[in-house]
């Protein structure tokens, strides 16, 4: 019956969301911004290419000119681009969830039912984050395809390596699933989708670090540091979730939201 | 089928429900009246398992709603004081997502089944949002019937309807009473409450009263026959007063042909006191017996309680 009942809440969340032809636009809009970002970057940055920057190839590219190293080094972060997408997703989608049943006043006739608060919790995290997560994958397979269209198909030997494929399809719904259960939390507790927003886009600042982190060359995300990476994030996913529910104080809201 | 023990419930330094006992039996409906903020929809709340009691126990359908509030909902159906809908989707899709978390349940038929018995069905696909006030109440009560619960709490059913609205409401609540439904309803409206309320409990964070509306009525008024005559009673209410089994007559302030006549019994004397008007020279036009509105029965206990 959990799964059933996950699945009802499934959906419903998007039933509601093919009702809101914004939030569909939304999911379009971002990925394809970040994916022109990315390219936009690798075609005009390394027109300034000094010197000193010369030779940063990543592992295994040594061989390449100049220029296709640099390019190289600003295709390979798109991997990383590519995790701010359920985030910001996310940030609209989970922070909606609840603070919008408590404003239509579903909540209570909701509660009133045999579901759980893990079950609900869970259908609306999964609600978001399945579709993020297709989302970012679309986006990959379409930032290749623009990296080919542009001619720079031989770097592609380079940047769809094992840490790219685990970094997509290991990492990105990892970092999903957290953007997703902190936007639900953040709207569990907040009072209004302002202040959920807040505190889910928390979320957005990890991702940068890693991003800054590969840039600067201090730690160099290796398929080995990736999958740990996200086992480590699976591991908060868990811990997260389990304290959603916890947070998740139906009376409260009951209470307040009159 | 609902049962109270003392049940309470305190928010910080405040004491919403105070040590709230009751029992309602299989195919009963019982009226909870009382004032703003007297602690009805938290008493609602409470025995529905959506908020603990800070004391006390209840028992709803043989179930602890406060030990397991999953399984009493499935029992259970609740008409919230706002309707609360997903406005943007069909009255069907809103149904069917609140079926889907009932085990067992054939959502379809359920669905279609709700819809044909509220009288919705040619609007089902229609978005609630464009539905009209009575119509969401309507759909409210399809939803709280979805699954065929024993025990329904009913909160404010027919606040904010017309008239009209309100009346069909009613009509559609008489007939859950029929099929044998334990209701539970929270009302201001308290004509209401006394056509469809086996017992009436009138409730200020505690129980003032608990009984049906004709024990209260006596309980709290003395019984009193209302004598219309063909002319002023001025005189012949002097002539009753002196008569052994009268205790006490007053002449109408509003209309003088009116005397209210109150007997040592209501039963017994009422034929003497027809005799003694006619053999006096009394011209009657009317007898009956003084009914006291549920509103002055209210208003009474609820001022006793303040006082």
């Amino acid at each position: 019956m959990m799964a059933q009942r996950i699945a009802n809440v499934l959906r419903m969340e998007w039933a509601g969301m093919a009702r809101t032809p914004s939030s569909l636009l939304f999911l379009v809009v971002i990925p394809l911004l970040l994916i022109g970002q990315a390219l936009f970057l690798a075609w005009i940055l390394p027109a300034f290419l000094s010197p000193e920057l010369a030779g940063i190839a990543p592992a295994g590219g040594e061989n390449l000119d100049a220029v296709a190293q640099f390019r190289l080094l600003i295709l390979e972060q798109f991997r990383f681009f590519i995790l701010l997408i359920p985030a910001m997703i996310a940030n609209v989608f989970a922070t909606l969830s609840i603070v919008e049943e408590k404003v239509s006043r579903t909540l209570e006739p909701l509660l009133a039912t045999p579901v759980r608060t893990g079950e609900l919790l869970l259908g609306k995290v999964f609600a978001g984050a399945v579709p993020a997560i297709v989302v970012a994958w679309i986006s990959a397979a379409l930032f290749v395809a623009f990296v080919a269209l542009l001619g720079w198909g031989d770097l592609l030997t380079y940047v769809v390596s094992g840490s790219w494929y685990l970094s997509i399809f290991l990492l990105t719904p990892m970092i999903s699933l957290l953007s997703f259960v902190v936007g639900v939390i953040g709207s569990s507790r907040a009072s209004d989708a302002k202040a959920a927003q807040n505190l889910a886009v928390l979320v957005v600042f990890p991702i940068f670090g890693v991003i800054i982190v590969q840039v600067t060359g201090l730690v160099w995300f290796t398929p080995l540091l990736t999958i740990w990476l996200s086992l480590g994030i699976a591991a908060v996913d868990a811990v997260l979730i389990r304290l959603a529910v916890r947070l998740f104080a139906r009376e409260s809201i009951v209470i307040r939201w009159r | 089928m609902i049962e109270a023990k003392g049940l309470t419930r305190r928010f910080g330094q405040r004491t919403a429900v105070d040590n709230l006992s009751f029992a309602v039996g299989r195919g009963e409906i019982l009226g909870l009246l009382g004032p703003n903020g007297a602690g009805k929809t938290t008493t609602i709340r409470m025995l529905a398992g959506i908020i603990a009691p800070s004391a006390g126990t209840a028992e709803v359908a043989g179930l602890d709603p406060a030990r397991q509030p999953e399984r009493v909902h499935e029992h259970i159906g609740l008409l919230t004081e706002a309707p609360g809908f997903y406005e943007r989707l069909s009255a069907r899709r809103n149904l069917s997502y609140f079926a889907g978390f009932y085990p067992g349940l054939d959502v379809r038929q359920a669905v279609a089944h709700a819809l044909e018995t509220m009288g919705l069905a040619d609007r089902s696909e229609d978005r609630v949002g464009t539905f009209s006030k009575g119509m969401k109440q309507r759909l409210a009560l399809a939803r709280a019937l979805l699954h065929g619960p024993e025990v329904l709490f009913l909160d404010e059913p027919t606040a904010g309807l017309d008239p009209e609205a309100a009346k069909d409401f009613r009509q559609l609540i008489g007939e859950l009473k029929e099929d044998g439904r334990t209701v539970l309803l929270s009302t201001h409206n308290l004509t209401e409450a006394e056509l469809l309320s086996d017992w009436i409990a009138v409730f200020r964070s505690r129980l003032v009263a608990l009984d049906t509306a004709d024990a209260l009525r006596a309980q709290q008024f003395e019984r009193a026959i209302r004598i219309r005559l063909a002319a002023a009673g001025d005189e012949l209410a002097a002539q009753l007063d002196a008569r052994p089994f009268v205790r006490g007559v007053r002449v109408a302030e509003d209309d003088r042909t009116v005397l209210v006549v109150h007997l040592e019994d209501a039963d017994r004397d009422r034929p003497a006191l027809v005799a003694e008007i006619v053999s006096a020279g009394g011209e009657i036009l009317e007898v009956a017996e003084e009914r006291r509105s549920l509103e002055e029965i209210y208003l009474r206990l609820v001022r006793e309680d303040e006082s």
